[in-house]
């Protein structure tokens, strides 16, 4: 990003915008605030809000949208599939996967809350819920990964498989990183990327190792 | 006295006179008189909460399984916050509130109030069985949060600990609407806001610092 840190607007590019304030008193019945609208469209509108976040992290470019409306419905559900696709492995043969369950929430939760404060304390200009929502959007790639290996897993877990597994949890453990250090990174000063970049690197390590070292009794 | 035009008298109106009062048509004198003007959300607000104590409580007649309990009261919570932050809130009292962030990152939080009353606007009931619903359940999440300490049962205190944020959340921001609304009476009409473009809500709000703001600011 180095190349960017010189970039200026020419003074005679103009630069216009609107401010205007209100005068005088408007009659209410001219007002259509959101607290008017019908139930249908608030749900289609949040639905297509998440929908388009999951667009905007397999094809990550540099918008801001996904900043913008943040919303943590897309991490939940990420989240919950994540962990359910955990279960049933080899750690919890005698009780019913309980703890195990728990523990991916937490990590991912935790872990995530973890970075935010990390990179506000690094004086980055994000918000806590913009980043949480980043964060938690970006493990889309690594819950396709968990999909492929089970997948893979049902094949036969030989080395072959494994060397699959690999591959498919490396790259998508590259996608999630990228991803959100795209949407991250700009919010930071510069010459504190790497101390931004290097919490969300382990992060999705933890993850992609929890998925990697996951076997089905 | 006889009109000074050529036209014959006509019977003038006096207050003995029954002058009929249009209050509008029959359903909406129904929805007038009724106690609950909207059923559907008043149902919608308790249901999911109420649910989510209940399946807590009686998990282990449901299911054995401690995922399917965990997933399902965690939907019904995030169920139960996104209906009663966008629906209930502005259906049965009149308030909104929500977090926006401007084009320079800021991040601001947003508290609506209705001013002006119309017909399906709450009647009291509703808002009492709003108000209550919203203190009781955070409270009653304390409590679990505090004998799931106790009693040692660490695994669930991760979804109490959800619940509790989820409805505190929610309480914190009604009230913060409420006492916001309050304030705000006393002040002129400039004070009332309007979202006209509603994915983009940017035309005109009011942010927490009480300064008013219009129309994009376009700098790129």
């Amino acid at each position: 990003f180095a190349d960017l840190a010189d970039v200026s607007i020419a003074e005679d590019i103009p630069v216009e915008g609107e401010i205007t304030v209100p005068v005088g008193s408007r009659s209410p019945d001219d007002d259509y605030s959101t607290l008017d609208e019908p139930v249908r469209d608030t749900i289609m509108r949040d639905l297509k809000a998440v929908g388009k976040k999951f667009v905007h992290v397999m094809y990550p470019k540099k918008s801001s949208a996904l900043l913008r409306d943040w919303d943590l419905w897309g991490p939940l559900v990420l989240c919950v599939s994540l962990a359910l696709m955990l279960q049933g492995g080899s750690a919890d043969s005698k009780d019913d996967g309980g703890p195990q369950f728990a523990e991916v929430f937490v990590i991912i939760w935790f872990g995530a809350v973890v970075i935010t404060l990390n990179s506000k304390l690094l004086g980055g200009t994000i918000s806590f819920f913009q980043s949480l929502c980043v964060l938690g959007y970006c493990v889309l790639p690594l819950t396709v990964a968990m999909l492929v290996c089970r997948l893979v897993l049902l094949a036969g877990s030989g080395t072959v498989s494994f060397i699959i597994r690999l591959i498919v949890v490396v790259a998508m453990f590259g996608w999630s990183t990228l991803a959100s250090t795209a949407f991250l990174a700009d919010s930071q000063p510069p010459n504190r990327k790497a101390l931004v970049v290097y919490p969300i690197f382990l992060f999705y390590f933890v993850i992609s190792w929890m998925i990697l070292t996951f076997t089905p009794q | 006295p006889s009109p000074l035009t050529g036209s014959p008298p006509q019977a003038l109106v006096d207050d003995t006179e029954d002058v009929s009062l249009d209050f509008g048509s029959e359903e909406e004198l129904a929805l007038r008189k009724a106690k609950i003007r909207h059923p559907l959300a008043t149902f919608f607000h308790l249901f999911f909460r109420v649910s989510a104590i209940i399946t807590y409580l009686f998990c282990d007649w449901f299911s054995n399984s401690f995922v399917a309990c965990f997933v399902t009261i965690l939907l019904l919570l995030s169920f139960d916050f996104w209906s009663v932050k966008n629906v209930t809130g502005r259906l049965l009292v009149g308030l909104r509130w929500w977090n926006q962030i401007d084009e320079d990152g800021k991040s601001h939080w947003v508290f609506e109030a209705k001013r002006v009353p119309t017909i399906a606007a709450s009647t009291e009931a509703e808002a009492r069985i709003f108000w209550l619903g919203l203190i009781i359940c955070p409270v009653i999440w304390t409590v679990f949060f505090f004998s799931t300490l106790f009693s040692l049962k660490l695994k669930w205190l991760a979804l109490v600990i959800a619940g509790i944020s989820l409805q505190t959340a929610n309480l914190y921001g009604y009230i913060h609407c409420k006492l916001g609304g309050q304030k705000s009476i006393s002040r002129l009409m400039s004070r009332f806001f309007v979202t006209a473009d509603v994915p983009k809500r940017q035309t005109r709000r009011i942010s927490e610092d009480r300064t008013e703001e219009h129309g994009k600011m376009g700098t790129r």
